[in-house]
């Protein structure tokens, strides 16, 4: 473990006048939770009881931005890092402090302000809750649009910093695409506001150098973000495509005609025949029902509260539940070991290629299954109604079939489920991760062949394509992989991604389209940006010029877990 | 850090190495042809030509030799001006960089030269069916560089977004004469935008030498529109409640009483009225939806349909096929968001009332997050715009009662983030030869 030189008490008392005793914390608990985010590389040492690699000095809570200012300039003073923490919901070890320093947990600063009815801006601080932030503007008719897999533990601010998307952002965007500002102190201890809300000034866009910063120029403290009026209609479908290129091309059709559905998930023939085989599997074609049929208000069911996780449900659910639920009768399931359980998934995961190399042509031409798809507009009435309408006319011309409205329906009611399917897996002893790339349409079936290739030597992969836009798309490779002890699995681990992200470049794709970067793919910035690095270099001295803030990250500086 | 501008023995020659025999001259009419005036003295100003990126790569290493200025400049829109002492020396006029490098029907993604015009982009997208959007077409009159350099707030679209937004990528030439290329992806999480960074920087921190665009295809169906309101604010909240009820326009303009008289002949407005204006285009279904939204909203706030003609002569104007009556220059250019809107109206009226003269406003460029008030000072003897003089006397009051009621002054450069742009840019051009005078703090 590294523990550089910093004083943990010199530093305390220099915070302690700013945020008081009860807002500091250097016990071991605190300091063990804070050092980590959900990188599934950290969950499998934590599976095998390994010490985490790096850990923060101090733990602090601030209230106010100006109690943020302060901290940055003492720890400026100092010499001492800070690692801006939200929800801690990050699968890239985001905010793994490689050079220890202050955790920020900026949890207590998560206020909501007033929306006026015509500027459609809500501004928000940094930690509020993803959750609490969606319900507070359902309760005043308003949503952001923005909904995460991780919406229960995320934070705005995470999200700002990130760049990260949401489940129905082929409507309502990135966050990118829905900020009109930031407050931020920098690493120099300035408080300073982007853009204003007319985007008046001259000069590069300044909100669009912060967002995606991941707290290496300074700590977002709020955001200016545009919302929508709450939908009044939701409208929900499923389809199926002979195969996964018929699905992409119905796609891109419809994206380039200008609609914008919010919801448009097609996956590949492993990833439906995995759906079909646990259960969700498509009913009969719904040729006699009504396009137009009565669907839910929009509210129903669009947050869920926090998914319970039954026993049978933690068991069927996420791939390896799959693969288990196929193996072993389900009468025989409960009775499962867990040594016995992970025998059986070692026998699985072991052979990597040859389950790759059966699945998909299993899937595709021994059972028919095709690749599922999921669609969903919403919005004001009758917009929605027309737009749905040319949405499903497009996707029956490109030879998609209507499954009614029963597989929309059933992805909404489960659509927070995948992020409680984890632990299961590490308990088996495998591990589970996720890797999303995108790329222009013209180089998208390339990418995602080269990508799921090089996953496919190491782990047992999935794909899904989901977040399209009208010049290209999303993928995202659900992948589980197996070694036999802890050294044996981070080197897969590491050789899986190596291969994942250079295979992506090579494609022409980008190594990340809505998890960002972390120290997961640190060390790939340099093939992402090539050149480019040196305006983010400039960009980072000038904001952050003592490199306090979330060192090691985005590939400024060195950073690593060994 | 601006770069002293020394003579230049040889410099001619040197930059005829570099882009070719022909294409670097310090002869006045030349200088004429980009809207310069050239000081018959020393230092000597050079106007070059260069043919690719790699030409402005060893142009921008020259100058950082020579420590001389090196500034972008555009087509000749104004006529010629003197050039101040730091920004003589050598001006890089990018009109021969003007090839589609790559045109990507399957993505819609387009990769240009910097130096094409957007117009001449557009004749070269038209026969296929694609356009770069509804931007007004006014911008489509600078170069694809320029069009990215200089940010506004009027290069946008309400069914578009900003021109800036259709930015997947871009290839400049730093300060220090480095090539840069950025990947070019639909939305990526890698940090912050990169291409964002040259992107209305003026050629301070990068020459743009290509982008890579989102472009569309030309829409199915367009819809214009017309509604008389019952004044200029009523005219106003029914833009906001249209787009509230998720209609994207292709345009819209809203005209007061003494503009849509003037713009649209008396038969448009009664007195004390608006005119609102509204193009809708996308699948007809979809153009005809917005059309019918955006007629919903103007009832419910009072409006009634008026004759289509009325859209189709703003239509004409707008797209340059029939001359507007309204051409003169506005006086002052203010953007405020939706919700200070009518509230900049009306002190803008009341601050020209105190100083006993008349505005004329209409409201266009809207976007999400606002839309520009044109505003034009009127003397009220005569019902014609201001001289010059009488134009810039008043016209800081009325600026300043605009900005109280909450909008913004068009081209400012925030001062509070001119510390970091100064740094960023003395990190990337340490020589400080970058067109120098651009993006000064509180510049305009």
């Amino acid at each position: 473990m590294t523990r550089p030189a910093i004083d943990s008490d010199r530093l305390a008392r220099a915070l302690r006048p700013i945020v008081g005793d009860d807002r500091i914390s250097a016990k071991e608990t605190d300091l063990t939770t804070y050092s980590r985010d959900m990188w599934p590389r950290l969950l499998i040492s934590i599976r095998e009881g390994t010490p985490l690699p790096h850990r923060a000095h101090l733990v602090v809570w601030p209230e106010t931005v100006g109690e943020v200012a302060e901290i940055v300039r003492v720890a400026r003073s100092q010499g001492v890092p800070i690692i801006p923490y939200g929800g801690g919901s990050g699968v890239c070890g985001g905010t793994v402090p490689v050079k220890g320093g202050i955790a920020l947990d900026l949890k207590r600063m998560s206020a909501v302000a007033k929306i006026d009815r015509d500027d459609l801006i809500c501004d928000v601080q940094a930690g509020a809750n993803g959750e609490h932030f969606e319900r507070e503007l359902a309760t005043r008719g308003y949503t952001f649009g923005h909904f995460p897999s991780s919406i229960y533990v995320s934070t705005v601010g995470g999200w700002v910093a990130t760049r990260a998307a949401g489940q129905m952002s082929s409507k309502y965007g990135k966050v990118e695409d829905r900020i009109a500002g930031v407050t931020m102190v920098t690493g120099r201890g300035d408080i300073i506001d982007t853009d204003g809300l007319a985007r008046s000034h001259r000069g590069p866009s300044w909100t669009q150098l912060l967002v995606g910063s991941e707290g290496t120029l300074g700590v977002i403290t709020s955001a200016r973000l545009r919302v929508s009026p709450a939908p009044e209609l939701r409208v929900l479908r499923g389809y199926s495509f002979p195969d996964l290129i018929g699905g992409i091309e119905a796609l891109r059709r419809i994206m380039q005609r200008g609609l914008r559905p919010a919801v448009l998930r097609l996956y590949d023939e492993f990833d439906t025949l995995m759906n079909a085989l646990s259960g969700g599997g498509d009913r009969a074609p719904a040729d006699i029902r009504h396009h137009h049929a009565p669907s839910p208000p929009a509210g129903a069911g669009a947050l869920p509260r926090v998914p319970t996780q039954s026993a049978d449900v933690e068991e069927r659910s996420g791939l390896l539940g799959q693969i288990v639920g196929q193996l072993v009768p389900k009468d025989r399931r409960r009775g499962l070991t867990q040594s016995l359980r992970r025998e059986l998934v070692a026998a699985t995961l072991s052979r990597p290629r040859l389950f790759n190399n059966v699945a998909g042509p299993v899937a595709s031409r021994g059972l028919r299954r095709g690749c599922r798809m999921i669609v969903g507009l919403e919005g004001s009435r009758v917009r929605t109604e027309t737009e749905a309408r040319l949405t499903f006319g497009e996707l029956e011309r490109a030879g998609g079939v209507d499954l009614g409205e029963e597989p929309g329906r059933r992805w909404l009611e489960h659509r927070y489920s995948v992020s409680y399917k984890m632990s299961p897996a590490f308990r088996a002893g495998a591990f589970v991760d996720t890797m999303e790339v995108a790329s222009t349409w013209e180089r998208l079936v390339d990418l995602y062949r080269s990508v799921r290739a090089a996953i496919a030597k190491h782990a047992l992969v999935m794909a899904h394509l989901s977040h399209a836009y009208p010049e290209g798309c999303s993928i995202y490779f659900t992948f589980a992989g197996y070694a036999d002890n802890q050294k044996h699995a981070e080197k897969l681990y590491d050789e899986l991604w190596r291969s994942g992200m250079e295979a992506a470049t090579r494609a022409g794709g980008t190594i990340s389209h809505h998890h960002g970067v972390g120290l997961l793919k640190s060390l790939h910035m340099r093939e992402e940006h090539r050149e480019s690095m040196a305006i983010l270099e400039a960009l980072k001295a000038s904001m952050d010029p003592d490199d306090i803030m979330n060192p090691g990250k985005l590939g400024l500086s060195a950073g690593g877990l060994s | 850090m601006t770069a002293r501008v020394a003579r230049a023995p040889n410099l001619g020659e040197e930059l005829e190495a570099i882009v070719g025999h022909g294409h670097a001259t310090d002869r006045p009419a030349h200088l004429a042809e980009v809207g310069i005036r050239a000081a018959a003295s020393e230092p000597a100003t050079w106007l070059v030509r260069p043919g690719s990126g790699a030409e402005i790569a060893e142009i921008v290493r020259l100058a950082n030799r020579r420590h001389i200025p090196v500034s972008p400049v555009g087509a000749a829109a104004r006529p010629p001006a003197a050039l101040g002492a730091a920004e003589a020396g050598i001006l890089v006029d990018l009109r021969r960089m003007s090839h589609v490098l790559h045109l990507d029907e399957t993505s819609l993604v387009v990769h240009v030269q910097a130096g094409l015009s957007a117009h001449a982009l557009e004749h070269i997208l038209a026969p296929r069916g694609l356009s770069l959007g509804d931007f007004p077409p006014a911008i489509l009159a600078s170069t694809v560089g320029g069009m990215l350099s200089v940010r506004t707030p009027g290069k946008s679209s309400p069914r578009h977004g900003f021109i800036e937004e259709a930015v997947l990528g871009i290839s400049a030439v730093l300060g220090d004469g480095r090539s840069i290329h950025t990947r070019v992806a639909p939305r990526r999480a890698t940090g912050p935008d990169l291409a964002r960074a040259l992107c209305g920087s003026e050629g301070t921190l990068g020459f743009i030498t290509s982008a890579v665009l989102r472009i569309h295809r030309r829409p199915e169906a367009r819809f214009l529109s017309a509604h008389h309101l019952p004044d200029f604010e009523a005219a106003l909240s029914a833009v906001h409640l249209a787009m509230r009820e998720d209609a994207a326009p292709a345009a819209l303009r809203v005209y007061d009483e003494r503009q849509a008289r003037a713009g649209l002949g008396d038969g448009a407005v009664r007195p004390g009225g608006a005119v609102l204006l509204a193009a809708t285009a996308g699948p007809t279904d979809l153009a005809a939806c917005d059309r019918d939204l955006i007629a919903s909203s103007a009832s419910a706030l009072g409006g009634t349909p008026i004759a289509e003609s009325f859209a189709e002569t703003w239509w004409r104007q707008r797209t340059g096929r029939e001359d507007s009556p309204s051409a003169a220059l506005p006086s002052l250019q203010v953007s405020a968001r939706p919700s200070r809107q009518a509230a900049v109206h009306r002190a803008l009226r009341a601050a020209a009332a105190e100083a006993g003269i008349e505005v004329c406003v209409y409201a266009s460029r809207f976007d999400p997050y606002g839309a520009v008030l044109f505003v034009t000072l009127i003397d009220p003897s005569t019902g014609e715009a201001l001289g010059a003089q009488a134009e810039d006397a008043a016209r800081g009051a009325i600026e300043r009662a605009a900005e109280q009621a909450g909008a913004a002054l068009l081209g400012a450069v925030p001062p509070a983030l001119t510390p970091y742009f100064e740094d960023m840019r003395r990190r990337l051009d340490p020589a400080g030869i970058m067109n120098p005078r651009a993006l000064a703090s509180g510049s305009e």
